[in-house]
């Protein structure tokens, strides 16, 4: 404990001489030494400084040592205080113990005893100030703990996941207020024993963990259908919680709510067998054909079989184009599109597709118009999309509209936003029929669609390229008048970057 | 078979490949059949043309168009002499079983069977005939 650090002492006495002997004899050996000569200057250095030793004489005319003393203590409980006095004493020695003294010195003293008294005095000192360095540090370390506790309390508190903690006998003995939640209790007593109140299979977890009574790295994972009526479902997993030396704790049960998860699949699954029951049907026909075919006693003519061969063609190729559509929307669903977003002009666009369907349009002997304010100005997407929206919906026109129609395009911009507005005179939609028009595979059944071929894809398909753009596609239609589609397209979407060199880059998707 | 014991049986489906290949099968075993496309056409056919047993696609215009158009024509005081069998393909869609075997599951369904699709024709032919042979010996 002793190190080479010399005392800074302080020596408070009237006595002028003394005051000066000591100090030079205390220099000589290396101490740092101040003096005061009256009671007063011996307060004011005592309690600004903290000095390893005060030496203070006992008899001063202003005020008398054992009031510095208390005063310096005060300020500085290790100060290691020496009592000057003249008149030593027993009763003196006790008087200055009592009031915080560590010893006293007789008057006069010769450098041997000096020496000696602020030797222990030091000693002491030093041992003073480690024991509040280690209680200082106690404190602290104690203060960590509490506050990591605290801390600890509020992030299990506040995780969404329910945390149940019970020890080997089965009893609670941490929890969170989302473990009350998805347990259905109101509240946990800490230490009750709890297995009898958890759902059955959660109980179950646990007990697979504390029937083996030690510690494996194993966890036990279940799902759990909690509530039939408003569609809970919830993972629950337990794993085992060691002691320091290995051996069983108890257990910890996370349950984590997966209702998202869980609906996502049953869509998933439902929308899997509507796939395959519109995947069946093409498939069934082609395969009911072969077996005429081949079924030598089913007499059949050769118009017949020719007419059937068709027949199944057709049905292969709308069973290509809904496999082709089912890609896209998977494609678009996994946002695996690679689109080139580039200013576009629509009017060209739209020229494109009709000039495709003039085959169709002269069938089925339709008018077709096309109106266009001027000055359209340019939109930010993919040349494809944009095409084969307005695809979908010329064709849609066509095919629902009836003999000698017509077929109004309508084509205008605001400031934000471009519309384009596409009207058949054809058979219309009821309103339930409205409803579903965007579902996958829905089409309208009745005997004026009978002839109409179609996936049922085209129309989400449209919805989410107009929807990935930011637009907005409204229907207005009147069984048996006709319908209209308004589609408008933001002119500059917050999705894009600006222009650079006709070409713009996407920001985010 | 004499023609005017013929028995002549109404098929409806909307798929209109199905009903053509069916229509095939069930004349080549020696019965008439008249076809609709929806329960609208049936419901006409089965007015003017008086088959004597029906055949229909459960799934049409709607989900449980079959079932509709079944109890329409057994509510029929003509209708509710004559067999009607339903097709369904919800035994792969739902997972469920859908039968007309006992009785309880008849009264529940009102009609006299259901048949899975793809529909095996000899298994229809036999419970048409064995429905007919049950009437002529009632009678």
């Amino acid at each position: 404990m002793q190190n080479n650090r010399k005392p800074k002492v302080l020596i408070v006495d009237d006595e002028k001489a003394l005051r000066a002997g000591t100090k030079r004899l205390l220099a000589s050996e290396g101490y740092e030494v101040d003096t005061a000569e009256n009671g007063a200057e011996g307060i004011k250095l005592g309690t600004s400084c903290d000095y390893d030793i005060a030496l203070i004489d006992l008899k001063m005319p202003d005020i008398d040592g054992i009031q510095v003393l208390q005063k310096i203590i005060k300020a500085f409980p290790n100060t290691v205080c020496i009592i000057a006095t003249g008149y030593a004493s027993y009763e003196t020695a006790i008087e200055a113990a009592k009031i915080g003294a560590f010893s006293y010195i007789p008057k006069p003293f010769s450098p041997e005893e000096i020496f000696q008294k602020l030797k222990e005095a030091f000693y002491k000192r030093q041992i003073l100030l480690e024991a509040e360095k280690l209680k200082k540090e106690r404190g602290e370390r104690l203060l960590e703990v509490a506050f990591e506790k605290t801390r600890l309390n509020t992030i299990i508190n506040s995780i969404t996941d329910g945390l149940l903690v019970v020890n080997k006998e089965g009893q609670a003995v941490l929890y969170n207020p989302s473990a009350l939640k998805y347990l259905q209790l109101d509240n946990i007593k800490i230490e009750e024993y709890i297995l009898d109140k958890l759902h059955p299979e959660i109980t179950g977890l646990i007990n697979k963990i504390l029937s083996t009574q030690k510690f494996e790295h194993k966890s036990y994972s279940t799902q759990i259908d909690l509530n039939r009526e408003h569609q809970i479902f919830v993972e629950a997993t337990s794993s085992p919680v060691p002691l320091p030396n290995g051996s069983l704790a108890g257990v910890v049960v996370v349950i984590k709510d997966i209702t998202g998860l869980k609906k996502l699949e049953i869509l998933k699954s439902q929308f899997v067998s509507m796939v395959s029951h519109e995947l069946k049907a093409p498939i069934a026909a082609v395969y009911g054909y072969l077996k005429l075919f081949s079924d030598e006693s089913i007499v059949i003519t050769k118009e017949q079989e020719k007419n059937y061969i068709l027949r199944s063609q057709g049905r292969l190729d709308s069973l290509l184009k809904m496999v082709n559509d089912l890609l896209d929307i998977s494609r678009m669903e996994m946002k695996k599109v690679n689109r080139e977003i580039k200013a576009l002009k629509i009017l060209p666009i739209i020229n494109s597709v009709i000039e495709l369907f003039q085959n169709e349009l002269k069938g089925k002997e339709i008018f077709l118009k096309l109106n266009s304010s001027e000055n359209i100005p340019f939109i930010y997407a993919d040349n494809d999309e944009i095409t084969r929206v307005i695809t979908n919906l010329i064709s849609n026109a066509i095919k629902y509209n009836r003999p000698g129609g017509t077929i109004n395009i309508n084509l205008d911009s605001t400031a934000s936003y471009l519309s384009i507005e596409i009207t058949d005179t054809g058979i219309g939609m009821k309103q339930q029929e409205k409803e579903k028009l965007f579902q996958e595979f829905f089409r309208a059944k009745n005997e004026m669609t009978r002839d109409i071929n179609g996936t049922g894809l085209g129309l989400s398909i449209v919805k989410r390229i107009i929807d990935f753009y930011a637009g907005k596609i409204e229907v207005e239609s009147e069984f048996g008048k006709g319908t209209s589609f308004k589609i408008n397209l933001p002119l500059r979407s917050g999705m894009f970057k600006t222009e650079k060199e006709g070409q713009i880059v996407l920001n985010e998707i | 078979m004499q023609s005017d014991e013929t028995k002549k049986i109404l098929l409806v489906d909307d798929d209109v490949d199905l009903l053509e290949q069916n229509k095939i099968l069930i004349e080549s075993k020696g019965y008439k059949v008249i076809t609709a496309e929806n329960s609208k056409e049936a419901l006409e056919l089965f007015k003017t043309q008086k088959p004597d047993a029906a055949v229909i696609d459960l799934i049409m215009e709607e989900h449980d168009s079959g079932f509709i158009l079944c109890y329409k024509i057994k509510k029929d005081e003509r209708g509710k002499n004559i067999p009607v069998f339903i097709l369904t393909s919800a035994t792969y869609v739902t997972g469920f079983k859908f039968d007309a075997s006992t009785e309880e599951e008849k009264e529940w369904i009102k009609c006299d069977g259901m048949l899975n699709k793809p529909v095996v024709i000899d298994d229809l032919v036999q419970r048409l005939e064995s429905y007919f042979k049950l009437e002529e010996s009632k009678a």
